[in-house]
């Protein structure tokens, strides 16, 4: 009878292991494909460094920024996943703001690939960042999904800076302005002409209903 | 860094001394410390879990101070984790093929293992000394330099090679451990009969 009941508790404890595992797993593996993402995006963000090396050896207004589609939702988030073990890319430029930690590269507008369910996205409005006097519009998702590489900008105040490499040049901004509008499609930047700037936009923190846009001038 | 070694040694001793907070951690350790010596003679229970206990209280107040430090650190650690398994850079990578030939070489010349093990072993270490040698191959006959990492990882053979040597590798591994604990288990069920 003894041997038994200690059979049996030999047996509830193997079952209990085994769901406690199975549970641990299910826990972490968020987390874990998150940081795996972000292990990938390194690597991707040194070939283009890499690739890099060897090649070197006023107020006014921009109305009409197509911001479509700037809502993450669970299946395009899910897309994105599938999207993103297909797509073979190499990125043209980065993004780099030091104060909350972000590194993305972006691809060409022309490329498929630049899309909020890939990557960090260039507007077609924009002029790349060596265009004088240009505005570089970058657009992604924030929040929590897998595609939220904007994440993390509602913690940005004025004065801090960014910077942004592409063709072998890296070009210093400040944020000089941040600013709401609703979701309606479209978004109006309101800059310094005589200056160049980064444009940065993504949904509001916390918000449904409203985009905010961050306008960083060149240093 | 550049400090001498009594410099260094200077050092060492003030920081306890450096701020309230510093002095006060000092004390507590040395509490500790005195406290578990002078238990040894005494062995008492209770003091002995109650101590454990206060261990345990002073590190969670530390983690939960430090918390978002700690979480950024283990993420950094996760992250480390697993940069060496999809992509290893070249030190790491001729380490596991030499911890593979150790074990090959061992189960050669080791007479008491069963065959089943010895065949597993093989398997594993040929295949993944077979894909070490193929990656070595790969970067002479296309010229790729190993120092850089990111020069390994942009050729897409390179990165295949590679990621299913370290699944081979982990496999390996993981057959290796839990063989030595069925083993030592098996061994001392044995000696106890």
């Amino acid at each position: 009878m003894q041997k038994r009941n200690k059979n049996m508790r030999s047996q509830l404890f193997k079952v209990g292991f085994f769901f406690l595992t199975i549970g641990i797993l299910v826990f972490i593996s968020t987390p874990l494909v998150k940081l795996r993402d972000e292990v990938f995006e390194e690597m991707r963000l040194a070939i283009f460094q890499l690739n890099i090396n060897k090649n070197n050896k006023n107020n006014t207004t921009i109305n009409n920024v197509n911001t479509e589609n700037l809502e993450v939702t669970a299946e395009n988030n899910e897309e994105a996943k599938k999207n993103d073990k297909k797509a073979n890319y190499s990125y043209i430029g980065e993004l780099s703001i030091p104060k909350i930690k972000l590194r993305r590269g972006f691809v060409s507008k022309e490329s498929k690939y630049n899309n909020i369910q890939y990557n960090v996205a260039i507007a077609n409005e924009a002029d790349y960042p060596d265009v004088d006097r240009g505005n570089f519009i970058l657009m992604a998702h924030s929040g929590n999904a897998y595609i939220s590489f904007f994440d993390k900008l509602y913690k940005l105040e004025i004065g801090d800076e960014a910077s942004v490499s592409y063709n072998a040049n890296t070009y210093n901004y400040r944020l000089t302005n941040i600013y709401n509008q609703a979701k309606i499609g479209t978004v109006s930047i309101y800059r310094n002409q005589s200056k160049k700037a980064l444009t940065l936009i993504t949904c509001t923190n916390n918000d449904d209903y409203n985009q905010t846009i961050y306008i960083f001038e060149e240093i | 860094m550049d400090l001498s070694i009594i410099e260094q040694l200077i050092t060492f001793v003030t920081i306890p001394f450096q701020s309230f907070l510093t002095i006060e951690i000092f004390l507590i350790f040395i509490i500790f410390l005195i406290f578990l010596i002078y238990n040894e003679k005494r062995n008492n229970k209770k003091v002995k879990i109650s101590l454990s206990a206060l261990i345990i209280f002073f590190f969670s107040l530390l983690v939960f101070y430090f918390s978002e430090d700690i979480s950024f650190v283990l993420s950094e650690i996760v992250k480390t984790v697993i940069r060496c398994f999809y992509f290893p850079n070249i030190i790491f990578y001729i380490f596991t093929a030499v911890i593979s030939l150790v074990l090959l070489i061992y189960t050669i010349l080791k007479k008491n293992l069963t065959k089943l093990n010895k065949i597993i072993t093989y398997i594993f270490s040929i295949i993944h000394l077979y894909l070490f040698t193929n990656f070595i191959s790969l970067a002479i006959i296309n010229n790729i330099s190993l120092v850089d990492t990111a020069n390994i990882y942009k050729h897409n053979n390179m990165f295949v090679i590679v990621l299913f040597s370290q699944i081979i590798f982990i496999l390996l591994i993981i057959y290796k451990v839990i063989y030595h604990f069925c083993y030592i288990r098996y061994e001392k069920l044995k000696n106890t009969k």
